[in-house]
Protein backbone atom coordinates (compact mmCIF):
# COMPACT_ATOMS: atom_id res chain seq x y z
CA UNK A 1 0.00 0.00 0.00
CA UNK A 2 3.03 2.21 0.44
CA UNK A 3 5.04 4.03 -2.16
CA UNK A 4 8.69 4.95 -1.95
CA UNK A 5 10.53 7.92 -3.45
CA UNK A 6 13.15 7.45 -6.14
CA UNK A 7 16.14 9.70 -5.65
CA UNK A 8 19.01 10.26 -8.06
CA UNK A 9 21.74 12.21 -6.30
CA UNK A 10 24.77 13.51 -8.17
CA UNK A 11 24.66 10.54 -10.52
CA UNK A 12 27.45 10.16 -13.04
CA UNK A 13 27.77 7.66 -15.84
CA UNK A 14 30.43 7.36 -18.50
CA UNK A 15 30.37 4.67 -21.16
CA UNK A 16 33.79 3.64 -22.40
CA UNK A 17 34.37 4.13 -26.09
CA UNK A 18 34.57 0.96 -28.10
CA UNK A 19 36.44 0.95 -31.40
CA UNK A 20 35.72 4.19 -33.22
CA UNK A 21 33.25 5.28 -30.56
CA UNK A 22 34.55 7.92 -28.19
CA UNK A 23 34.16 7.71 -24.44
CA UNK A 24 30.90 9.45 -23.56
CA UNK A 25 29.78 10.98 -20.33
CA UNK A 26 26.02 10.47 -20.42
CA UNK A 27 25.36 11.84 -16.96
CA UNK A 28 27.29 14.13 -14.63
CA UNK A 29 26.08 15.21 -11.19
CA UNK A 30 22.54 14.45 -12.22
CA UNK A 31 19.92 15.16 -9.54
CA UNK A 32 16.29 14.13 -9.66
CA UNK A 33 13.80 13.30 -6.95
CA UNK A 34 10.54 11.50 -7.64
CA UNK A 35 8.22 11.82 -4.67
CA UNK A 36 6.41 8.86 -3.17
CA UNK A 37 3.24 8.27 -5.15
CA UNK A 38 4.24 10.61 -7.95
CA UNK A 39 4.28 9.57 -11.59
CA UNK A 40 7.11 11.26 -13.39
CA UNK A 41 7.49 11.16 -17.16
CA UNK A 42 10.93 11.45 -18.69
CA UNK A 43 11.12 12.68 -22.28
CA UNK A 44 14.04 13.70 -24.39
CA UNK A 45 15.84 12.95 -27.63
CA UNK A 46 17.00 9.48 -28.48
CA UNK A 47 20.27 8.45 -26.86
CA UNK A 48 20.11 11.12 -24.16
CA UNK A 49 20.20 8.58 -21.29
CA UNK A 50 16.56 7.94 -20.34
CA UNK A 51 16.82 4.17 -20.38
CA UNK A 52 20.12 4.41 -18.52
CA UNK A 53 18.40 6.33 -15.71
CA UNK A 54 15.51 3.88 -15.63
CA UNK A 55 17.86 0.91 -15.55
CA UNK A 56 19.73 2.45 -12.65
CA UNK A 57 16.47 2.73 -10.73
CA UNK A 58 15.73 -0.90 -11.62
CA UNK A 59 19.13 -2.12 -10.51
CA UNK A 60 20.01 -3.26 -14.02
CA UNK A 61 22.73 -0.66 -14.31
CA UNK A 62 25.07 0.94 -11.80
CA UNK A 63 26.07 4.55 -11.60
CA UNK A 64 29.78 5.40 -11.72
CA UNK A 65 29.42 8.14 -9.16
CA UNK A 66 26.63 9.38 -6.91
CA UNK A 67 23.74 7.25 -5.75
CA UNK A 68 20.35 6.04 -6.92
CA UNK A 69 17.99 5.37 -4.11
CA UNK A 70 14.91 3.27 -4.62
CA UNK A 71 14.44 2.47 -0.98
CA UNK A 72 16.38 -0.76 -0.83
CA UNK A 73 14.12 -3.76 -0.67
CA UNK A 74 11.07 -2.17 -2.22
CA UNK A 75 8.68 -4.14 -4.38
CA UNK A 76 9.43 -2.99 -7.87
CA UNK A 77 7.37 -3.69 -10.99
CA UNK A 78 8.51 -2.95 -14.48
CA UNK A 79 6.89 -2.77 -17.90
CA UNK A 80 9.23 -2.95 -20.85
CA UNK A 81 8.74 -1.95 -24.46
CA UNK A 82 8.30 -5.63 -25.29
CA UNK A 83 6.13 -7.76 -22.99
CA UNK A 84 9.04 -10.01 -21.95
CA UNK A 85 6.82 -12.90 -20.95
CA UNK A 86 7.99 -16.47 -20.48
CA UNK A 87 6.42 -17.92 -23.60
CA UNK A 88 6.52 -21.50 -22.29
CA UNK A 89 4.33 -20.65 -19.33
CA UNK A 90 0.64 -19.87 -19.35
CA UNK A 91 -0.55 -16.31 -18.89
CA UNK A 92 -1.56 -16.97 -15.30
CA UNK A 93 1.76 -18.62 -14.44
CA UNK A 94 3.61 -15.62 -15.80
CA UNK A 95 1.75 -13.40 -13.37
CA UNK A 96 1.93 -15.84 -10.47
CA UNK A 97 5.71 -16.18 -10.73
CA UNK A 98 6.17 -12.46 -10.17
CA UNK A 99 3.92 -12.64 -7.11
CA UNK A 100 5.81 -15.65 -5.79
CA UNK A 101 9.13 -13.89 -6.26
CA UNK A 102 7.81 -10.80 -4.46
CA UNK A 103 6.36 -12.90 -1.65
CA UNK A 104 2.80 -11.64 -2.10
CA UNK A 105 -0.40 -13.60 -2.55
CA UNK A 106 -1.17 -14.51 -6.17
CA UNK A 107 -4.79 -13.49 -5.63
CA UNK A 108 -4.29 -9.91 -6.76
CA UNK A 109 -2.66 -11.12 -9.96
CA UNK A 110 -5.69 -13.25 -10.77
CA UNK A 111 -8.02 -10.31 -10.21
CA UNK A 112 -5.83 -8.12 -12.36
CA UNK A 113 -5.98 -10.52 -15.30
CA UNK A 114 -9.74 -10.03 -15.31
CA UNK A 115 -9.31 -6.32 -14.83
CA UNK A 116 -7.04 -5.95 -17.84
CA UNK A 117 -9.62 -7.80 -19.92
CA UNK A 118 -8.00 -11.19 -20.16
CA UNK A 119 -10.65 -13.30 -18.46
CA UNK A 120 -10.72 -16.60 -20.31
CA UNK A 121 -7.10 -16.32 -21.41
CA UNK A 122 -5.56 -17.44 -18.14
CA UNK A 123 -4.52 -20.84 -19.46
CA UNK A 124 -3.39 -19.58 -22.87
CA UNK A 125 0.24 -19.35 -23.84
CA UNK A 126 1.58 -15.85 -24.60
CA UNK A 127 2.35 -16.56 -28.26
CA UNK A 128 -1.35 -17.20 -28.81
CA UNK A 129 -2.15 -13.63 -27.74
CA UNK A 130 -1.99 -10.41 -29.71
CA UNK A 131 0.74 -7.90 -28.99
CA UNK A 132 -1.69 -5.70 -27.10
CA UNK A 133 -2.96 -8.60 -25.03
CA UNK A 134 0.58 -9.60 -24.17
CA UNK A 135 1.32 -6.10 -22.98
CA UNK A 136 -1.81 -6.33 -20.82
CA UNK A 137 -0.32 -9.42 -19.21
CA UNK A 138 2.87 -7.44 -18.62
CA UNK A 139 0.83 -4.69 -16.95
CA UNK A 140 -1.00 -7.22 -14.78
CA UNK A 141 2.34 -8.76 -13.84
CA UNK A 142 3.84 -5.43 -12.83
CA UNK A 143 0.87 -4.52 -10.66
CA UNK A 144 0.24 -8.01 -9.27
CA UNK A 145 3.05 -7.61 -6.77
CA UNK A 146 1.38 -4.60 -5.13
CA UNK A 147 4.36 -2.51 -6.26
CA UNK A 148 5.80 0.40 -4.37
CA UNK A 149 7.64 1.50 -7.50
CA UNK A 150 6.68 0.98 -11.13
CA UNK A 151 9.12 1.64 -13.96
CA UNK A 152 7.92 1.87 -17.54
CA UNK A 153 10.23 2.11 -20.57
CA UNK A 154 8.22 3.14 -23.64
CA UNK A 155 5.54 0.64 -22.62
CA UNK A 156 3.11 1.37 -25.46
CA UNK A 157 5.40 2.25 -28.32
CA UNK A 158 5.29 -1.23 -29.87
CA UNK A 159 1.49 -1.45 -30.23
CA UNK A 160 -0.82 0.37 -32.63
CA UNK A 161 -2.23 3.79 -31.71
CA UNK A 162 -5.69 2.56 -30.77
CA UNK A 163 -4.38 -0.24 -28.58
CA UNK A 164 -1.93 2.18 -27.01
CA UNK A 165 -4.79 4.52 -26.12
CA UNK A 166 -6.71 1.71 -24.44
CA UNK A 167 -3.65 0.55 -22.56
CA UNK A 168 -2.98 4.09 -21.32
CA UNK A 169 -6.48 4.30 -19.92
CA UNK A 170 -5.98 0.90 -18.34
CA UNK A 171 -2.70 2.02 -16.82
CA UNK A 172 -4.44 5.10 -15.40
CA UNK A 173 -7.06 2.88 -13.76
CA UNK A 174 -4.45 0.56 -12.30
CA UNK A 175 -2.53 3.55 -11.04
CA UNK A 176 -5.52 5.13 -9.35
CA UNK A 177 -6.38 1.98 -7.43
CA UNK A 178 -3.20 2.08 -5.43
CA UNK A 179 -0.68 4.66 -6.64
CA UNK A 180 2.94 3.54 -6.53
CA UNK A 181 5.84 5.83 -7.37
CA UNK A 182 6.32 5.81 -11.11
CA UNK A 183 8.98 6.60 -13.65
CA UNK A 184 7.75 6.58 -17.23
CA UNK A 185 10.10 6.93 -20.17
CA UNK A 186 8.32 7.83 -23.39
CA UNK A 187 8.74 9.52 -26.74
CA UNK A 188 5.04 10.32 -26.87
CA UNK A 189 4.53 13.78 -25.39
CA UNK A 190 0.75 13.39 -25.28
CA UNK A 191 1.18 10.17 -23.37
CA UNK A 192 3.52 11.92 -20.95
CA UNK A 193 1.01 14.72 -20.39
CA UNK A 194 -1.92 12.35 -20.00
CA UNK A 195 -0.30 10.00 -17.50
CA UNK A 196 2.19 12.03 -15.50
CA UNK A 197 2.04 14.35 -12.51
CA UNK A 198 5.23 15.97 -13.73
CA UNK A 199 7.09 15.87 -17.03
CA UNK A 200 10.85 16.29 -17.22
CA UNK A 201 12.50 17.14 -20.52
CA UNK A 202 16.13 16.08 -20.80
CA UNK A 203 18.66 17.58 -23.16
CA UNK A 204 22.38 17.95 -23.78
CA UNK A 205 25.36 15.77 -23.07
CA UNK A 206 25.82 15.14 -20.24
CA UNK A 207 22.05 15.17 -19.87
CA UNK A 208 20.39 17.83 -17.75
CA UNK A 209 16.83 18.85 -17.06
CA UNK A 210 15.92 21.51 -19.64
CA UNK A 211 12.28 21.80 -18.67
CA UNK A 212 10.02 20.71 -15.87
CA UNK A 213 6.26 20.82 -16.33
CA UNK A 214 3.71 20.11 -13.63
CA UNK A 215 0.48 18.52 -14.82
CA UNK A 216 -2.07 19.67 -12.26
CA UNK A 217 -5.10 18.00 -13.77
CA UNK A 218 -7.41 15.88 -11.66
CA UNK A 219 -7.73 12.16 -12.37
CA UNK A 220 -9.24 10.26 -14.01
CA UNK A 221 -8.20 12.25 -17.05
CA UNK A 222 -9.44 11.94 -20.57
CA UNK A 223 -6.86 11.57 -23.35
CA UNK A 224 -8.88 14.16 -25.30
CA UNK A 225 -8.82 16.82 -22.59
CA UNK A 226 -7.85 20.10 -24.35
CA UNK A 227 -5.77 21.12 -21.34
CA UNK A 228 -3.45 18.20 -22.12
CA UNK A 229 -2.83 19.56 -25.55
CA UNK A 230 -1.45 22.78 -24.12
CA UNK A 231 1.00 20.79 -22.01
CA UNK A 232 1.91 18.61 -24.95
CA UNK A 233 2.75 21.79 -26.91
CA UNK A 234 4.94 23.10 -24.13
CA UNK A 235 6.89 19.86 -24.00
CA UNK A 236 7.23 19.75 -27.75
CA UNK A 237 8.57 23.29 -27.90
CA UNK A 238 11.45 22.26 -25.63
CA UNK A 239 12.14 19.09 -27.57
CA UNK A 240 12.54 20.56 -31.05
CA UNK B 1 13.82 -13.48 -29.97
CA UNK B 2 14.31 -16.51 -27.77
CA UNK B 3 16.91 -19.19 -28.23
CA UNK B 4 14.29 -21.79 -28.97
CA UNK B 5 13.24 -20.01 -32.13
CA UNK B 6 16.15 -21.45 -34.02
CA UNK B 7 14.92 -25.02 -33.78
CA UNK B 8 12.31 -26.33 -36.15
CA UNK B 9 9.27 -28.12 -34.86
CA UNK B 10 8.65 -31.70 -35.77
CA UNK B 11 5.91 -31.80 -38.36
CA UNK B 12 3.42 -33.52 -36.12
CA UNK B 13 -0.10 -32.24 -36.35
CA UNK B 14 -2.55 -32.46 -33.49
CA UNK B 15 -4.61 -35.61 -33.64
CA UNK B 16 -8.34 -35.16 -34.06
CA UNK B 17 -10.35 -36.55 -31.14
CA UNK B 18 -12.11 -39.83 -31.94
CA UNK B 19 -12.60 -40.71 -35.57
CA UNK B 20 -11.16 -44.22 -35.40
CA UNK B 21 -7.66 -45.60 -35.02
CA UNK B 22 -6.87 -45.25 -38.70
CA UNK B 23 -7.70 -41.55 -38.70
CA UNK B 24 -5.36 -41.02 -35.79
CA UNK B 25 -2.51 -43.00 -37.26
CA UNK B 26 -2.69 -41.95 -40.88
CA UNK B 27 -0.66 -38.73 -40.48
CA UNK B 28 2.03 -40.53 -38.51
CA UNK B 29 2.29 -43.25 -41.13
CA UNK B 30 2.55 -40.63 -43.82
CA UNK B 31 5.32 -38.92 -41.89
CA UNK B 32 7.17 -42.23 -41.56
CA UNK B 33 6.87 -43.11 -45.24
CA UNK B 34 10.08 -41.50 -46.58
CA UNK B 35 12.14 -43.20 -43.89
CA UNK B 36 10.54 -46.53 -44.68
CA UNK B 37 11.32 -46.11 -48.37
CA UNK B 38 14.95 -45.49 -47.48
CA UNK B 39 15.13 -48.68 -45.41
CA UNK B 40 13.56 -50.75 -48.17
CA UNK B 41 15.99 -49.30 -50.67
CA UNK B 42 19.02 -50.19 -48.55
CA UNK B 43 17.65 -53.68 -47.89
CA UNK B 44 17.04 -54.17 -51.62
CA UNK B 45 20.55 -53.06 -52.54
CA UNK B 46 21.98 -55.33 -49.89
CA UNK B 47 20.04 -58.28 -51.21
CA UNK B 48 21.32 -57.65 -54.74
CA UNK B 49 24.87 -57.41 -53.41
CA UNK B 50 24.47 -60.63 -51.42
CA UNK B 51 23.15 -62.57 -54.39
CA UNK B 52 25.84 -61.38 -56.76
CA UNK B 53 28.71 -61.93 -54.29
CA UNK B 54 27.56 -65.29 -53.00
CA UNK B 55 30.00 -64.98 -50.12
CA UNK B 56 29.60 -65.81 -46.39
CA UNK B 57 30.92 -62.30 -45.73
CA UNK B 58 27.76 -60.81 -47.27
CA UNK B 59 24.85 -62.89 -45.94
CA UNK B 60 21.50 -62.36 -47.63
CA UNK B 61 18.44 -60.97 -45.91
CA UNK B 62 16.92 -64.35 -45.18
CA UNK B 63 20.05 -65.39 -43.34
CA UNK B 64 20.16 -62.23 -41.27
CA UNK B 65 16.46 -62.56 -40.50
CA UNK B 66 17.06 -66.15 -39.40
CA UNK B 67 19.78 -64.92 -37.04
CA UNK B 68 17.46 -62.26 -35.65
CA UNK B 69 14.79 -64.87 -34.96
CA UNK B 70 17.38 -67.14 -33.30
CA UNK B 71 18.53 -64.32 -31.03
CA UNK B 72 15.02 -63.23 -30.18
CA UNK B 73 13.94 -66.77 -29.32
CA UNK B 74 14.11 -67.48 -25.61
CA UNK B 75 14.44 -63.77 -24.78
CA UNK B 76 18.22 -63.78 -25.13
CA UNK B 77 18.35 -60.68 -27.32
CA UNK B 78 15.96 -58.79 -25.09
CA UNK B 79 17.98 -59.59 -22.01
CA UNK B 80 21.27 -58.49 -23.58
CA UNK B 81 19.76 -55.32 -25.01
CA UNK B 82 18.27 -54.62 -21.59
CA UNK B 83 21.67 -54.96 -19.93
CA UNK B 84 23.27 -52.59 -22.42
CA UNK B 85 20.42 -50.07 -22.20
CA UNK B 86 20.64 -50.11 -18.41
CA UNK B 87 24.32 -49.24 -18.58
CA UNK B 88 23.70 -46.53 -21.16
CA UNK B 89 20.92 -45.04 -19.03
CA UNK B 90 23.01 -44.95 -15.86
CA UNK B 91 26.02 -43.45 -17.58
CA UNK B 92 23.86 -41.19 -19.70
CA UNK B 93 21.89 -39.73 -16.80
CA UNK B 94 25.02 -39.23 -14.71
CA UNK B 95 26.90 -37.68 -17.63
CA UNK B 96 23.98 -35.44 -18.47
CA UNK B 97 23.58 -34.23 -14.90
CA UNK B 98 27.30 -33.48 -14.65
CA UNK B 99 27.30 -31.63 -17.97
CA UNK B 100 24.27 -29.50 -17.00
CA UNK B 101 25.78 -28.62 -13.62
CA UNK B 102 29.19 -27.77 -15.05
CA UNK B 103 27.51 -25.83 -17.85
CA UNK B 104 25.52 -23.73 -15.38
CA UNK B 105 28.63 -23.05 -13.30
CA UNK B 106 30.66 -22.18 -16.36
CA UNK B 107 27.93 -19.80 -17.53
CA UNK B 108 27.93 -18.09 -14.13
CA UNK B 109 31.67 -17.84 -13.75
CA UNK B 110 33.99 -17.02 -16.60
CA UNK B 111 36.88 -18.15 -14.41
CA UNK B 112 35.38 -21.58 -13.92
CA UNK B 113 34.68 -21.84 -17.64
CA UNK B 114 38.32 -21.09 -18.41
CA UNK B 115 39.37 -23.50 -15.68
CA UNK B 116 37.59 -26.50 -17.17
CA UNK B 117 38.22 -25.62 -20.81
CA UNK B 118 41.34 -27.81 -21.13
CA UNK B 119 39.44 -30.74 -19.67
CA UNK B 120 36.61 -30.24 -22.14
CA UNK B 121 39.04 -30.04 -25.04
CA UNK B 122 40.77 -33.18 -23.83
CA UNK B 123 37.42 -34.93 -23.57
CA UNK B 124 36.48 -33.91 -27.09
CA UNK B 125 39.78 -35.14 -28.46
CA UNK B 126 40.24 -38.47 -26.73
CA UNK B 127 38.45 -41.29 -28.57
CA UNK B 128 35.87 -43.33 -26.67
CA UNK B 129 38.10 -46.32 -27.19
CA UNK B 130 40.71 -44.87 -24.84
CA UNK B 131 38.18 -44.26 -22.07
CA UNK B 132 36.84 -47.78 -22.53
CA UNK B 133 40.30 -49.32 -22.24
CA UNK B 134 41.35 -47.19 -19.28
CA UNK B 135 38.14 -47.83 -17.37
CA UNK B 136 38.36 -51.56 -17.94
CA UNK B 137 41.91 -51.49 -16.58
CA UNK B 138 41.04 -49.27 -13.60
CA UNK B 139 37.63 -50.49 -12.57
CA UNK B 140 37.54 -54.09 -13.81
CA UNK B 141 34.24 -55.77 -14.45
CA UNK B 142 32.00 -53.74 -12.13
CA UNK B 143 29.25 -51.32 -13.09
CA UNK B 144 31.69 -48.43 -12.61
CA UNK B 145 33.47 -49.28 -15.86
CA UNK B 146 30.58 -48.66 -18.26
CA UNK B 147 29.19 -45.75 -16.23
CA UNK B 148 32.46 -43.85 -15.90
CA UNK B 149 33.52 -44.40 -19.48
CA UNK B 150 30.15 -43.19 -20.75
CA UNK B 151 30.36 -40.11 -18.53
CA UNK B 152 33.84 -39.36 -19.85
CA UNK B 153 32.67 -39.94 -23.40
CA UNK B 154 29.50 -37.84 -23.38
CA UNK B 155 29.99 -35.08 -20.81
CA UNK B 156 32.43 -32.95 -22.84
CA UNK B 157 30.35 -32.69 -26.05
CA UNK B 158 27.20 -32.25 -23.96
CA UNK B 159 28.85 -29.46 -22.02
CA UNK B 160 29.63 -27.70 -25.30
CA UNK B 161 26.03 -28.05 -26.46
CA UNK B 162 24.61 -26.82 -23.16
CA UNK B 163 27.01 -23.88 -23.00
CA UNK B 164 25.91 -22.83 -26.48
CA UNK B 165 22.31 -22.98 -25.29
CA UNK B 166 23.04 -20.93 -22.20
CA UNK B 167 24.82 -18.28 -24.23
CA UNK B 168 21.74 -18.00 -26.42
CA UNK B 169 19.37 -17.33 -23.50
CA UNK B 170 17.42 -14.15 -24.17
CA UNK B 171 19.05 -11.38 -22.13
CA UNK B 172 15.74 -9.48 -22.06
CA UNK B 173 14.20 -12.33 -20.06
CA UNK B 174 17.21 -12.50 -17.78
CA UNK B 175 16.75 -8.79 -17.06
CA UNK B 176 13.05 -9.28 -16.43
CA UNK B 177 13.77 -12.08 -13.96
CA UNK B 178 16.33 -9.86 -12.26
CA UNK B 179 13.99 -6.89 -11.95
CA UNK B 180 11.18 -9.02 -10.55
CA UNK B 181 13.65 -10.56 -8.11
CA UNK B 182 13.21 -14.17 -9.17
CA UNK B 183 15.04 -16.53 -6.86
CA UNK B 184 17.97 -18.43 -8.31
CA UNK B 185 15.89 -21.60 -8.35
CA UNK B 186 13.06 -19.83 -10.22
CA UNK B 187 15.53 -18.37 -12.70
CA UNK B 188 17.03 -21.76 -13.46
CA UNK B 189 13.71 -23.55 -13.57
CA UNK B 190 11.58 -21.02 -15.44
CA UNK B 191 14.04 -19.02 -17.51
CA UNK B 192 17.26 -20.94 -18.13
CA UNK B 193 16.13 -24.52 -18.54
CA UNK B 194 13.08 -23.81 -20.75
CA UNK B 195 15.27 -21.57 -22.91
CA UNK B 196 17.73 -24.35 -23.58
CA UNK B 197 15.20 -27.15 -24.10
CA UNK B 198 16.07 -27.52 -27.80
CA UNK B 199 19.73 -27.79 -26.88
CA UNK B 200 18.95 -30.29 -24.12
CA UNK B 201 16.92 -32.42 -26.51
CA UNK B 202 19.65 -32.51 -29.12
CA UNK B 203 22.03 -33.18 -26.24
CA UNK B 204 20.02 -36.24 -25.20
CA UNK B 205 20.14 -37.55 -28.75
CA UNK B 206 23.85 -36.88 -28.98
CA UNK B 207 24.45 -38.53 -25.61
CA UNK B 208 22.53 -41.62 -26.62
CA UNK B 209 24.46 -42.17 -29.82
CA UNK B 210 27.83 -41.45 -28.22
CA UNK B 211 27.08 -43.63 -25.21
CA UNK B 212 26.19 -46.51 -27.48
CA UNK B 213 29.54 -46.23 -29.24
CA UNK B 214 31.41 -46.23 -25.94
CA UNK B 215 29.44 -49.01 -24.27
CA UNK B 216 29.98 -51.42 -27.14
CA UNK B 217 33.72 -51.06 -26.68
CA UNK B 218 33.53 -51.44 -22.93
CA UNK B 219 31.47 -54.59 -23.21
CA UNK B 220 33.77 -55.89 -25.88
CA UNK B 221 36.97 -55.40 -23.87
CA UNK B 222 35.96 -55.85 -20.30
CA UNK B 223 32.55 -57.35 -19.71
CA UNK B 224 30.96 -60.71 -20.31
CA UNK B 225 27.50 -59.67 -21.39
CA UNK B 226 25.65 -56.92 -23.23
CA UNK B 227 25.28 -56.24 -26.93
CA UNK B 228 28.96 -55.30 -27.37
CA UNK B 229 30.08 -58.61 -25.90
CA UNK B 230 27.64 -60.51 -28.11
CA UNK B 231 28.81 -58.65 -31.17
CA UNK B 232 32.36 -59.64 -30.38
CA UNK B 233 31.53 -63.29 -29.89
CA UNK B 234 29.69 -63.38 -33.23
CA UNK B 235 32.73 -61.72 -34.74
CA UNK B 236 35.06 -64.32 -33.21
CA UNK B 237 33.07 -67.10 -34.81
CA UNK B 238 33.11 -65.19 -38.10
CA UNK B 239 29.32 -65.03 -38.12
CA UNK B 240 28.64 -61.90 -40.15
CA UNK B 241 24.90 -62.54 -40.13
CA UNK B 242 25.06 -62.59 -36.31
CA UNK B 243 26.91 -59.27 -36.19
CA UNK B 244 24.34 -57.71 -38.51
CA UNK B 245 21.47 -59.22 -36.54
CA UNK B 246 22.68 -57.68 -33.26
CA UNK B 247 23.25 -54.35 -34.94
CA UNK B 248 19.77 -54.37 -36.44
CA UNK B 249 18.12 -55.37 -33.18
CA UNK B 250 19.80 -52.55 -31.35
CA UNK B 251 19.01 -50.13 -34.15
CA UNK B 252 15.32 -51.00 -33.86
CA UNK B 253 15.44 -50.41 -30.12
CA UNK B 254 17.09 -47.03 -30.59
CA UNK B 255 14.54 -46.08 -33.25
CA UNK B 256 11.73 -47.05 -30.87
CA UNK B 257 13.28 -44.83 -28.20
CA UNK B 258 13.60 -41.95 -30.64
CA UNK B 259 10.09 -42.16 -32.02
CA UNK B 260 8.33 -43.30 -28.87
CA UNK B 261 10.13 -41.46 -26.12
CA UNK B 262 12.12 -38.59 -27.56
CA UNK B 263 9.53 -37.22 -29.95
CA UNK B 264 6.83 -37.58 -27.31
CA UNK B 265 8.99 -35.62 -24.90
CA UNK B 266 9.78 -33.00 -27.54
CA UNK B 267 6.09 -32.58 -28.36
CA UNK B 268 5.26 -32.11 -24.72
CA UNK B 269 8.05 -29.65 -24.05
CA UNK B 270 7.28 -27.50 -27.08
CA UNK B 271 3.51 -27.63 -26.73
CA UNK B 272 3.40 -23.88 -26.05
CA UNK B 273 4.52 -23.17 -29.60
CA UNK B 274 1.90 -25.25 -31.29
CA UNK B 275 -1.02 -24.32 -29.08
CA UNK B 276 -0.14 -20.73 -29.78
CA UNK B 277 -0.46 -21.03 -33.52
CA UNK B 278 -3.84 -22.78 -33.44
N1 LIG C 1 26.12 -0.64 -22.62
C1 LIG C 1 26.46 0.51 -23.24
N2 LIG C 1 27.71 0.69 -23.69
C2 LIG C 1 28.07 1.83 -24.31
N3 LIG C 1 27.25 2.85 -24.53
C3 LIG C 1 25.97 2.72 -24.11
C4 LIG C 1 25.51 1.55 -23.44
N4 LIG C 1 24.20 1.71 -23.15
C5 LIG C 1 23.86 2.93 -23.60
N5 LIG C 1 24.92 3.55 -24.16
C6 LIG C 1 24.92 4.89 -24.73
O1 LIG C 1 24.40 5.77 -23.77
C7 LIG C 1 23.58 6.72 -24.37
C8 LIG C 1 22.23 6.74 -23.68
O2 LIG C 1 21.55 5.54 -23.93
P1 LIG C 1 20.05 5.30 -23.46
O3 LIG C 1 19.68 3.94 -23.89
O4 LIG C 1 19.94 5.61 -22.02
O5 LIG C 1 19.28 6.38 -24.32
P2 LIG C 1 17.71 6.68 -24.37
O6 LIG C 1 17.53 8.07 -23.92
O7 LIG C 1 16.95 5.62 -23.67
O8 LIG C 1 17.46 6.59 -25.94
P3 LIG C 1 16.17 6.04 -26.70
O9 LIG C 1 15.16 7.14 -26.59
O10 LIG C 1 16.64 5.90 -28.11
O11 LIG C 1 15.75 4.78 -26.08
C9 LIG C 1 23.50 6.39 -25.84
O12 LIG C 1 24.34 7.26 -26.53
C10 LIG C 1 24.03 4.99 -25.94
O13 LIG C 1 24.71 4.82 -27.12
MG1 LIG D 1 15.62 4.04 -24.28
Amino acid sequence: MSAAPIVFSRVGKTYPGIGARPTETILRDFDLRIEAGELLALVGPSGIGKTTLLHMAAGLETSDTGAVQTGGDRRLGMVFQQPRLLNWLSVVRNVELAAEAAGVSPRRGLELLTEVGLDGYQAAFPLGLSGGQRQRVALARAFSIDPEIVLLDEPFSAVDALTARRLRLLLQDLWLENPPTGLLVTHNTQEAAFLADRVIVLGGRPARVVEEIKVDLPRPRSPEDPALFEIHRRIMSRLI
Amino acid sequence: MSATDTVALPGVARQPEGGGAWRAWAPRLRAALPGAVFCLLVAGLWEVLARTKQSPLVPDLAEVWGEILRLLAGGMALEQVGITLWRISLGGIAGFAIAVLLGLFAARSRLFGAFIRPAVLLGLTVPGLVWALLCVIWFGVGLATPVVSIILGIAPPLLVTISQGLRAVDSELTEMAHVFRFSRAARIRHVLLPSIVPFLLSGVRLAFSLAWKVIVLVELFGLSDGVGYQLNSEFSSQNVAGVLAWTLIFWVVMAAIEFGLMQGMENRLTRWRRESSL
